[in-house]
């Protein structure tokens, strides 16, 4: 049963992560590679603060998110001036950036050797440790950030960051203020990233950087791509799928690493298949053009 | 490396990132050939350099050229193109595992000029860039089928107008980066063997050096990794090895917002004289 509570637990983490991507993706229109060095910022301040100075939980994740909004800043503001491939590739680089840090200041993050031993998070005087508790927990946080995210689409901020990715130059002319809109897109999007972030160190435990690659960010990418990107649904759909995918491989008794690389061999299949037949996903009513 | 990306980056717009899998897969083929097949070497590269250029046209004619005629834009041939990388990389690392394998078992033999020490590898990994990259830039300087490829670069629709065939120019475009590529992954497998994953950081730094060198011009990305090369190594001197990516991706962030022409690039927002 454990185990099933676990697969819950994951598509917890990967529904926030798809779904504040999709703001900048799908809503905005970006396409964005950097997306796990701030899932990965996120886990990293929430566990140093933990470990270090001792703090509960939640302060520390907090810290996490404001972390993660000074970074999006820091490389938001100049990189989202660049268009379309020059953005992609500013924000991989940003990528590239992060995940050296986190491996190679080893004083600081202890590198590839990861953290052990990190700190269940604490509710009142419960700690939650099991998978089930962990579950609810964590889904908790997930249905506050999908409504946060659900009302920011559906407000009047979510129809204009659609106006800028349908016709950027129009909604300029009607007044909207467009390397704002972005910025706040992209800096939303970050906060919630660094949210699953500091949730994953807190029910695994133990992180290193592995967890935070640019393999990582493709594959949330891919989830919103897939699920469908512009719509709250999609990044869900796409969750539960890529998600449960790999472990129903599992049942087929297929090698664990084998299965690995099978899991990603059908996601990125799908991904060119999708591109060709359905440019926009499962669930989606924005195709990228 | 980065002159095949330039070369297909600048004349079909397409960020090509599986790119990268003509570049471990051609360095696969050749060990395939070389190890468990036991062809000597010549004929090893030889197919293996086929089977890149093969793969660099399959993916053309049946990923790129169907999103073209659709008139998708390039975001969404990047993102079939990641798909198709992640793919290509996984179905390497399951028929040959993840380790990092090795083409030359042997200790190599080593030459001495003026007191450095190199591997013959290494002796053949100069010869070729001093002697293929400059013919090729002449090529297409001045060859027709070079001066066809820069037209299709600079004007599209008026190369058509003017009775080129751009799908032809773009499948010769995928024959000749992705030979280079090719070439490039077999060089730097010989010297320090090749694992699955070692395509998007061979292709990360070429593209590094062509926005150093400059888009737009065929002979900028040579300077670029010329320079990109000494910089990573002083890198290695003077500070630490494990410092060269951040270092790297951080020249490509600032040249990325203070100079997106690079430094022999035409004048003129890149991004925007693309489309």
């Amino acid at each position: 049963m454990n185990y099933v509570w676990h697969i819950g637990v994951m598509i917890g983490l990967y529904v926030l992560l798809a779904s504040s991507l999709n703001l900048v993706v799908g809503y905005t229109g970006l396409m964005s590679l950097c997306h796990a060095a701030f899932y990965g910022i996120g886990a990293y301040t929430t566990t140093l603060l933990m470990m270090n100075t001792g703090w509960n939980f939640f302060p520390a994740l907090a810290a996490g998110v404001l972390v993660s909004i000074l970074l999006s800043l820091v490389i938001g503001i100049p990189s989202l001036r660049l268009r379309g491939d020059y953005f992609v590739l500013a924000t991989l680089g940003f990528q590239v950036i992060v995940f050296s840090i986190l491996y190679n200041w080893t004083d600081f993050t202890k590198g590839s050797y990861g953290i052990p031993g990190i700190p269940a998070p604490q509710l009142g005087t419960l700690n939650i440790e099991t998978p089930m508790q962990y579950f609810w927990f964590c889904w908790a946080f997930v249905v506050i950030g999908l409504a946060l995210l659900g009302l920011m689409a559906h407000s009047p901020f979510g129809r204009t960051l659609k106006a800028v990715r349908d016709d950027e130059i129009a909604a300029g002319a009607l007044g909207k203020n467009i390397p704002v809109l972005k910025i706040l897109a992209f800096v939303i999007a970050a906060a919630f990233a660094a949210i699953p972030g500091g949730l994953f160190a807190g029910y695994m435990r133990f992180i290193d950087p592995t967890s935070f690659t640019i393999m990582e960010s493709i594959f949330i990418l891919s989830i919103v791509v897939i699920g469908g990107a512009g719509n709250l649904i999609g990044p869900i759909l796409g969750a539960v799928f890529l998600v449960v995918l790999p472990e129903a491989l599992r049942f087929l008794h297929i090698p664990d690493d084998a299965a690995a690389s099978l899991r990603q061999i059908i996601y990125g299949l799908m991904l060119v298949a999708l591109m060709l037949f359905r440019p926009q996903g499962i669930k989606g009513d924005y195709k990228f053009e | 490396m980065a002159l095949g990306f330039a070369l297909i980056y600048n004349t079909t717009r397409i960020f090509h990132v599986a790119h990268g899998i003509a570049y471990t897969g051609a360095a696969y083929i050749c060990y395939d050939l070389l190890i468990n097949c036991g062809w000597n070497l010549p004929l090893a590269i030889g197919v293996a350099l086929i089977g890149a250029a093969l793969f660099g046209v399959m993916v053309e004619l049946f990923i790129y050229a169907p999103l073209d005629r659709k008139k998708a834009s390039t975001l969404v041939a990047l993102l079939a193109s990641l798909g198709l990388y992640v793919a290509g990389v996984n179905t390497l690392a399951l028929i040959f595992g993840n380790e990092t394998q090795i083409l030359q078992p042997n200790i190599q033999a080593t030459h001495k000029f003026a007191g450095i020490i190199l591997t013959q590898i290494q002796v053949a990994q100069i010869a070729t860039a001093v002697i293929i990259l400059p013919l090729f830039v002449l090529f297409l300087k001045y060859s027709t089928i070079g001066k066809i490829i820069r037209a299709v670069r600079d004007n599209p629709q008026l190369s058509r107008v003017l009775g080129t065939n751009p799908q032809r120019v773009r499948t010769v475009v995928f024959v000749l980066g992705s030979l280079l590529a090719g070439g490039a992954a077999i060089l730097s497998a010989l010297d320090v063997g090749i694992d699955p994953n070692s395509g998007l950081p061979a292709l990360l730094v070429a593209v590094v050096a062509l926005i150093i060198g400059g888009l737009g011009t065929f002979d900028g990305p040579i300077w670029g990794a010329f320079l990109l090369g000494i910089l990573q190594s002083l890198v290695v001197w003077k500070f630490e090895a494990r410092w060269t990516d951040a270092i790297t991706f951080g020249v490509l962030i600032l040249f990325l917002l203070f100079r997106p022409q690079g430094i022999f690039g035409k004048r003129g927002r890149v991004e925007e004289s693309t489309t």
